[in-house]
Formats: C-alpha cells, sequence, structure tokens
C-alpha cells in the first residue's frame, strides 16, 4: 500500500507561550479531496505552513508520500505544490516568468517548463496577460495566477488556501470544476475554506480544527449525516 | 544541491537589478563622475601626488570601493527585506532550495553586481583620468570579498529589519562616515597619528587600502593585513547571515 499524501503525526506548534496546532493527528489519502475546516485562529494555516515549510514543528511529525518534511525536506518538497490565500508573487517579472521561475526553484527548466507555463497560462485564461505584471491583473486573475503557479512543477499534492476567497460566483464555480478535474486525474487536494457549502461540494473527507486541536476526522457524508454542515461546524466549533 | 534553483535566484536577482537601473547602476556611475570632476580634477589640480601616484590615480580606487560597498549592501538589503515586506520571499521557502542554496544566490548575485559597478567606474577612470589597475588578480579578489561582505551583511539586516528605515540606520550611521573618513579622499598619513592608529580599527580603511594596492602597488599597511582582515569579516557576515536563514529567522514562524 502507497504512502498516504500527508501524515500527520502528534503535530505541535507553539509561539512561545501560545500553543497554535495542539497535538493533531491524521492522515490524507493519496487522491483525496481533503477540507480543512475551522474559525480564524484555529490552527489551519499553521497546519498547512508546517506541511509547506514555512512554519519550523515544535513537536511531531509530518510527511508526505512517506518523505518526513524536516529529515527529508528536498523529496518532501517537490511533491507539494500551495496556492496561498495572499497573493505573494515577485512583482519584478511578468506573469509568464513567475510561473518558469517558480519552475526554475523546483529545479525544473527548459522547454519542456515553457511549454506547461503557456498551456497553465491557456487553462486560466491568462494568456493575452502573460507579459504583464501581476499588479496588473484584476482579483480574479490573480486568484488564478496563484493557482497555475501552484501547479507549475505538477506536484501530485495541492494545498489551497482559501482558494475562492473574494472571487465571484462565475469564477467560483469554473474553480471548481477546475479541482475537480484535477482531483479526478489523480492529485491530492487539501482545501481550506471559509465557504462551508465549497468544502461540501469538493471534499471527500473533512477535517475540523478548534483551538489547535482536531475535533472531527470523518468522510463528509458521514460528518454532515441528514444535517447540514453549517449546523455540524457551529456545534463543534461554538466557543 | 539544487543547481537550477540557486541559477533561478541569481538570475531572478539580476532581473531585479536592472528593471530598477535608475536606482542601482546609473546613481554610483553619475556620483563618480561628478567625484572625479569636483575632488579630482578641480581639487585634485592643487594636489600634486599623493604616496607617489597623481591624486586622480589615488582617488578612483577609493570611489570604486565606496559604490560598491554601498551599491551591495542597498541592494542585498532591500531585495531582503522586500521579499520579506511583499512575502514574495515564500517562492523561496516552499521550494526545495537550502539555505545554503539561498544565501548563496543572493551573494553571488551582489558580487555579479560590484563587479558591474566596478567595471563601469574603472572604465571612466581609465577615460577621465587614464588610470587602471596594475594588479588584476587583486582587483578582483578585493571586489569579490567586499562584496561577498556587503551582500551577507544587506541579507542580515534585510532580514532584521521591521520597516525600510531599519535597513538606511546602517548606511547612515555607520556605512557612510566610515567609509569617508576610511581614506576615499586622503591617505591616513595625513591624520594625526592618534587618528591614524584609530583608522587602523576603522573596517573600510582596510577594504579601501587593500583595493587601492591594485592601483598604486602599495598601500597605508601591508596587503597581507588588509587583506586578512577583509576576509574574516566576509566570512564572519555570510556565516551570520547563513546561520539566520537556516534558522529561518523573520522568514518562517
Amino acid at each position: 500500500m502507497s504512502a498516504p499524501a500527508i501524515r500527520i503525526a502528534g503535530l505541535v506548534k507553539r509561539y512561545g507561550g501560545f500553543t497554535a496546532v495542539d497535538g493533531i493527528s491524521f492522515d490524507v489519502d493519496d487522491g483525496s479531496f481533503f477540507g480543512l475546516l475551522g474559525p480564524n485562529g484555529a490552527g489551519k494555516t499553521t497546519t498547512i505552513n508546517a506541511i509547506v515549510g514555512l512554519s519550523s514543528i515544535t513537536a511531531g511529525s509530518i510527511a508526505l508520500f512517506g518523505h518526513d518534511v524536516v529529515a527529508d525536506w528536498r523529496a518532501a518538497r517537490v511533491t507539494v505544490g500551495l496556492a496561498p490565500q495572499e497573493y505573494n508573487f515577485d512583482r519584478y517579472l511578468n506573469i509568464r516568468d513567475i510561473l518558469i521561475y517558480q519552475a526554475g526553484y523546483y529545479g525544473l527548466r527548459g522547454p519542456a517548463v515553457r511549454k506547461r507555463a503557456d498551456e497553465l497560462l491557456e487553462r486560466f485564461d491568462l494568456t493575452s496577460k502573460a507579459k504583464q505584471v501581476y499588479l496588473r491583473l484584476s482579483g480574479g486573475m490573480k486568484r488564478r495566477l496563484t493557482l497555475a503557479r501552484a501547479l507549475i512543477h505538477q506536484p501530485r499534492l495541492l494545498i489551497l488556501d482559501e482558494p475562492t476567497a473574494g472571487v465571484d460566483v462565475e469564477l467560483r464555480l469554473e474553480l471548481w470544476a477546475f479541482l475537480r478535474e484535477l482531483n479526478a486525474a489523480g492529485t491530492t487536494i487539501v482545501l481550506t475554506t471559509h465557504y462551508l457549502e465549497e468544502a461540501q461540494e469538493l471534499c471527500d473527507r473533512l477535517g475540523i480544527i478548534e483551538k489547535g486541536k482536531l475535533v472531527a476526522l470523518e468522510s463528509t457524508r458521514v460528518l454532515i449525516g441528514d444535517r447540514s454542515l453549517q449546523d455540524v461546524f457551529l456545534e463543534l466549533t461554538r466557543r | 544541491m539544487n543547481a537550477i534553483g540557486l541559477q533561478t535566484l541569481i538570475k531572478r536577482e539580476m532581473v531585479r537589478t536592472f528593471s530598477i537601473i535608475n536606482q542601482v547602476i546609473w546613481p554610483p556611475v553619475i556620483t563618480t563622475v561628478l567625484y572625479v570632476f569636483v575632488f579630482g580634477l578641480a581639487l585634485g589640480s592643487r594636489i600634486k601626488q599623493i604616496g607617489g601616484v597623481p591624486y586622480a590615480t589615488f582617488l578612483i580606487p577609493g570611489l570604486i570601493m565606496l559604490q560598491v560597498i554601498d551599491g551591495t549592501y542597498g541592494e542585498s538589503s532591500s531585495s531582503v527585506f522586500q521579499g520579506r515586506f511583499m512575502q514574495s520571499i515564500q517562492e523561496l521557502l516552499v521550494a526545495p532550495l537550502s539555505a545554503l542554496e539561498i544565501v548563496t544566490g543572493y551573494v553571488v548575485a551582489g558580487v555579479l553586481r560590484a563587479l558591474f559597478i566596478a567595471a563601469l567606474i574603472t572604465v571612466l577612470g581609465i577615460v577621465l583620468v587614464h588610470t587602471a589597475p596594475i594588479d588584476w588578480g587583486l582587483y578582483l579578489l578585493v571586489i569579490v570579498l567586499v562584496a561577498v561582505l556587503f551582500s551577507a551583511l544587506g541579507i542580515i539586516f534585510g532580514l532584521m529589519a521591521e520597516k525600510f528605515d531599519h535597513i538606511a540606520m546602517l548606511t547612515t550611521f555607520a556605512i557612510t562616515p566610515l567609509v569617508f573618513v576610511g581614506g576615499v579622499f586622503t591617505s591616513i598619513a595625513f591624520l594625526p597619528p592618534f587618528f591614524q592608529r584609530v583608522s587602523l580599527f576603522n573596517p573600510m580603511f582596510h577594504m579601501i587600502d587593500a583595493f587601492r594596492f591594485s592601483y598604486t602597488g602599495h598601500g597605508d599597511v601591508p596587503l597581507p593585513l588588509s587583506l586578512g582582515v577583509v576576509a574574516a569579516l566576509a566570512a564572519g557576515s555570510l556565516g551570520g547571515a547563513l546561520a539566520m536563514t537556516a534558522r529561518g529567522y523573520n522568514l518562517r514562524t
């Protein structure tokens, strides 16, 4: 049996005296669509940052496809693409180069990378903006560029932090369709979102974090049962 | 070793440099032309020689060091700080790039930038005052050591700064004063004995003195001493930048 896409065991993250993540453990199966939910400040982004290497780990361990993110960090990072909530593009590069340089940081270059960058620009309807700097893009275009950049090195695991925050309904539905297509093609996806209908619509399994602890981990269908996800969420996270 | 990642970072830094060429490349060149006209040709015509060489020949290496130090620190520190401020540095942090590769990328880019600025000013020296290095090996060695030192120092301050003002503090209160009293315009031999001894503790003096050796063939202190000071400072600064980046200081939470 292949290693899970993510295996988190006893993850603890403290900032001084504050415990942001308090001993959570869970697996995300290879090929699944996993939703990590929780109120603001619950520890979702800290957990994601620990997975991708933006945050150090106080205790516990994380492995991506069997590669420990600390001991075997280089192999682990190659497997994952992050689409952060904030737009953090390089302002000195044009849109096409943002993709090509990101591939370069992952050790990839040449005609295959340029071809993939052009395909992603085409897929996300950004070809006409290829030579512009990102500051000139609309919010929806920036959101699409975030996804394109996360996918340039063809990661096996895609992590999306609020991927549809601030986008209109049409683009949201478009992104949902794209993510379903990507997942069906074998990419494992981890999603954090405040739009509960988005998690319900897309994810086959959900984890809910509250005050740094995992308070639910179940398949979406079983977790919700005959209620709404909002009711379940509020019941589990009411402070 | 992620060689392609490292090369990509160096290339990215050079793209940044040439996209803000009016801030990074032309100011040191224009400032140097002005210094040469005012100090070298106007005032310098009243000073016949310093240490056996024409004043203009004495002045040019000091001006090159002045611009290399200022430009290298300024670019490296602002690039790192801006990356943190805009969070674009996360593109590097999530990629399979080690701290050594990240620091090497910034430092190599800093060295290339320094060599480019130095080359332009060297050409100005040849054209305007007909002076050129007599020891090109030493010329390159000192530029590389000084650029490594100030690129690494730029990384350190780029990591520590909470606002651009913090980066400017080192330039305003340390680099500029120490460079100006470090022998750019005059030899420390002109100073009273007490200040000559004090100058020996000024690191900028050793950088300028070692570099001037490549133009004049002699310095105020023995070359091994000045080169040793510069090399030790470069090693210390590089070690500090590497340790902070490896720790994720102000980079990873």
